[in-house]
């Protein structure tokens, strides 16, 4: 369940944005002969809703409809209770509650002649809801829209990178406090938690994991308004006592940021990083990845990445290297990056 | 969620839960038997995984991982027929090593290779899904390709019935969180303050119930004076004197949810708060004496209406202001509804929260209720946390 703070300030995202952004989809739409977008957000993955609307879907499931014409409308099986919250914090002004999305879906479209509606990421849509309104709307054509949102939400705006540089500024300074030497696994985690959603953050995912040869590092991942962020970082990097690859490990992380250039694959930043790993034991692996940071409700894993895509630029990913040993056990650095045209920047890990 | 790796699973601590692993299997197999199901596949998105978790006892973190559990145990299956399936390479590890099923395997959302095959050299006529409803159509097209002559069903209320029914050594866990639920409401009302934003609230009971190893928390909150009619998300309001600052506070650890409802008040209670509060109290009291093997979920809301109803605030039980009186709890946060016109019967070692949340006009929205195992004898609360009006900030 999303617990952190929710909230819509215009100082932040003005007014123009949220409707450009709704404008720019709905100009998709008219010119797809689309009378209506339908897209589907639960608690674990609505940043498309988000984007468009600033509505957080903090429990349950919601769909946002967007006319090519008109204001966006929320379903939602959640209470009309919420209602007066969900327009405090959002741009959205009619919300609609109902038991199901086909009858939610039904009243609202059920009296205008049939057309064509759009479904976001159909192939992301549970198969059931997507059943219910097909039923609900006889008449009516089904058209998968994959993408639609997710393209937009790529490349951060001017407003969403002063979001993200305050966030990551946070999320920097959190995760060093956390990976300072001498916490265990849960103060970790509760330095995280407690400094992260003090100062604003909506969601904080954070973990700890350790190798066999006693290397622990911490993974945290946080949403700060409805924007990701992650690091991974080695933590008690004072030691001196690690096994040399959690030291090649940490310079491997910065190598891999560093080639995070307009062009650059995945197979690109492999083959920076795999050299400076020399000192990995036997049968160890390793894995460099770069999801973009629209992708991260789902760490990337509803979404194609395969080792040739190229990084476009202006986008915001995080890029992280992995190392697995042979006992299945794990150890990963990562940082937020923004692929600029003529390099990377640090969004997180600039102080390196 | 959370999840502290910390080492090796004890192998003594394996051993001594394979009959609660075996208990499980057998509860799914006669539940199967008796819907015609050949196999079940027991779905998990990133935020219903409980019946992932009954099948492995693992924290799985994937976006979207599945069991299956075929119904007879055939030559080459996995120990025990469970087999289990993540996007999420880290879950391979942590499922193996909790050794409840080891064939564990990595699967792709648009590729699921390892899933699929499995599912077609198990050749079930008749598939049982839990939440069906909620599978990606990505997923369900594979899924209906590789068994294209099978009828595939929806298994979630079957799995629902299943998890109904706590063993003792489920008790057991849902004791632990009872000592997270404890902390976390300890920070609550140790934060409230004047001039405190409601997020910060919740900052608090995070680091609380994280810093003993909690994954995950269910929590609103709501404050003010008596227009607040209900709960949501923390705001970036500031706590002022005089307000009443509710709270559901739902720590999960390993595995099992536990909730506590509880307000508490900024300075001294005022005498619309304790009046608000005595209303609450004896609403849970009526709802607690209620309870008995085999007394139905609608019997036990009906018990706490009766008691506004009684006292004239019948009208503010009803869904304009209010959802349910109370919830199951277990791998999941929210399970059988306690609400009237569920006939649902709560049998011996089912465990559910009993809180007639709801707004009225005497303080606003009052937020009180305890979790309870359905005994022989009774309800037996499982925490310890005191009931009554708390006072921060005095």
């Amino acid at each position: 369940m999303k617990r952190g703070l929710v909230q819509l300030d215009p100082a932040e995202i003005p007014e123009r944005e949220w409707h450009d952004r709704v404008g720019s989809l709905q100009r998709d739409l008219a010119t797809s002969g689309v009378d209506v977008a339908l897209i589907y957000g639960d608690v674990s993955r609505s940043d498309d809703i988000a984007y468009l609307t600033n509505l957080c879907v903090y429990w349950n499931e919601g769909i946002l409809a967007v006319p090519a014409a008109g204001a966006p409308v929320f379903l939602t099986k959640l209470s009309a209770r919420v209602h007066p919250w969900m327009r405090l914090i959002s741009t959205v002004a009619e919300i609609r509650s109902g038991r199901g999305f086909g009858e939610l879906a039904g009243k609202f479209l059920g009296d205008s002649g049939a057309g064509t509606v759009g479904l976001i990421d159909a192939d992301l849509w549970p198969a059931s809801v997507a059943g219910e309104i097909r039923d609900a709307l006889p008449g009516w054509q089904m058209r998968p829209l994959d993408g639609l949102v997710r393209a937009h939400r790529q490349s951060p705006s001017e407003s969403e990178l002063t979001l993200l540089r305050r966030g990551a500024g946070l999320l920097d300074q959190v995760a060093a406090q956390a990976a300072a030497d001498g916490l265990t696994p849960a103060e970790r985690i509760a330095l995280a938690e407690r400094e992260l959603r003090g100062h604003g953050f909506l969601d904080v995912l954070a973990s700890v994991t350790r190798t066999a040869d006693g290397v622990a590092t911490i993974q945290v991942t946080g949403q700060y308004r409805y924007l990701w962020l992650h690091v991974s970082r080695v933590a008690d990097g004072q030691r001196t006592a690690w096994p040399a690859w959690a030291g090649e490990l940490r310079a491997a992380i910065g190598a891999a940021a560093a080639a995070a250039t307009p062009g650059a694959t995945g197979a690109d930043l492999q083959d920076t990083v795999r050299p400076l790993l020399a000192s990995l034991p036997p049968g160890a692996s390793v894995s460099v990845r770069w999801v973009h940071l629209a992708d991260m409700a789902t760490n990337g894993e509803y979404a194609s990445y395969p080792a040739d895509l190229p990084l476009a630029p202006r986008s915001a990913v995080v890029v992280s290297v992995e190392v697995r040993f042979a006992d299945g056990r794990y150890a990963t650095a990562a940082e937020t990056v923004l692929v600029g045209e003529h390099g990377p920047a640090w969004l997180t890990g600039g102080a390196r | 969620m959370t999840i502290v790796d910390a080492g090796a699973a004890d192998g003594a601590a394996v051993a001594a839960d394979s009959a609660e692993n075996s208990l499980r299997l057998g509860r799914v197999r006669a539940a199967m038997d008796a819907a015609g199901l050949d196999a079940l596949l027991a779905f998990a998105p990133l935020w219903r995984r409980e019946n992932v978790r009954y099948f492995t006892d693992a924290p799985v973190a994937g976006t979207a991982s599945f069991t299956l559990l075929t119904a007879a145990v055939s030559d080459g299956a996995a120990p025990g027929g469970v087999s289990a399936f993540s996007t999420r390479r880290s879950d391979l590890d942590a499922i193996a090593r909790r050794g409840w099923t080891t064939d564990v395997h990595l699967i792709s959302a648009h590729s699921p290779t390892a899933l699929t095959t499995r599912l077609a050299e198990a050749r079930p006529g008749r598939l049982g899904v839990a939440h069906y409803e909620l599978l990606p159509q990505v997923l369900m097209n594979q899924i209906s390709r590789a068994l294209p002559k099978a009828e595939i069903v929806s298994a979630t209320r079957l799995m629902d019935d299943v998890r109904l029914v706590k063993s003792e050594w489920e008790i057991g866990r849902m004791r632990e969180v009872a000592v997270a639920v404890a902390a976390g409401w300890q920070a609550f009302v140790g934060a409230l303050e004047p001039g405190l934003p409601e997020y910060a609230i919740v900052a608090a009971v995070e680091a609380a119930i994280k810093g003993l190893g909690a994954e995950d928390n269910f929590m609103l909150i709501a404050s003010g004076g008596d227009e607040v009619r209900g709960m949501t998300a923390p705001t970036p309001r500031l706590l002022e004197r005089g307000d009443m600052v509710r709270t559901e506070l739902t720590p999960q650890l390993n595995g099992y949810w536990l909730q506590i409802c509880r307000s508490a008040t900024i300075g001294k209670a005022s005498d619309a708060q304790r009046r608000s509060f005595d209303l609450f109290n004896e609403a849970v009291e009526a709802g607690l004496a209620a309870v008995r093997p085999g007394v139905t979920a609608d019997e036990v809301a009906r018990a706490q209406n009766d008691v506004f109803r009684a006292r004239g605030f019948g009208e503010y039980c009803t869904s304009q202001y209010t959802r349910v009186r109370g919830h199951g709890h277990g791998l999941h946060v929210d399970e059988t509804p306690i609400i009237e016109g569920n006939e649902t019967e709560l049998p011996e070692n089912a465990v559910f929260i009993i809180h007639p949340n709801t707004y009225t006009p005497i303080a606003g929205y009052h937020v009180l209720g305890d979790p309870v195992r359905v005994t022989p004898n009774g309800a037996e609360i499982l925490i310890s946390t005191e009931r009554k009006l708390f006072e921060g900030a005095i």
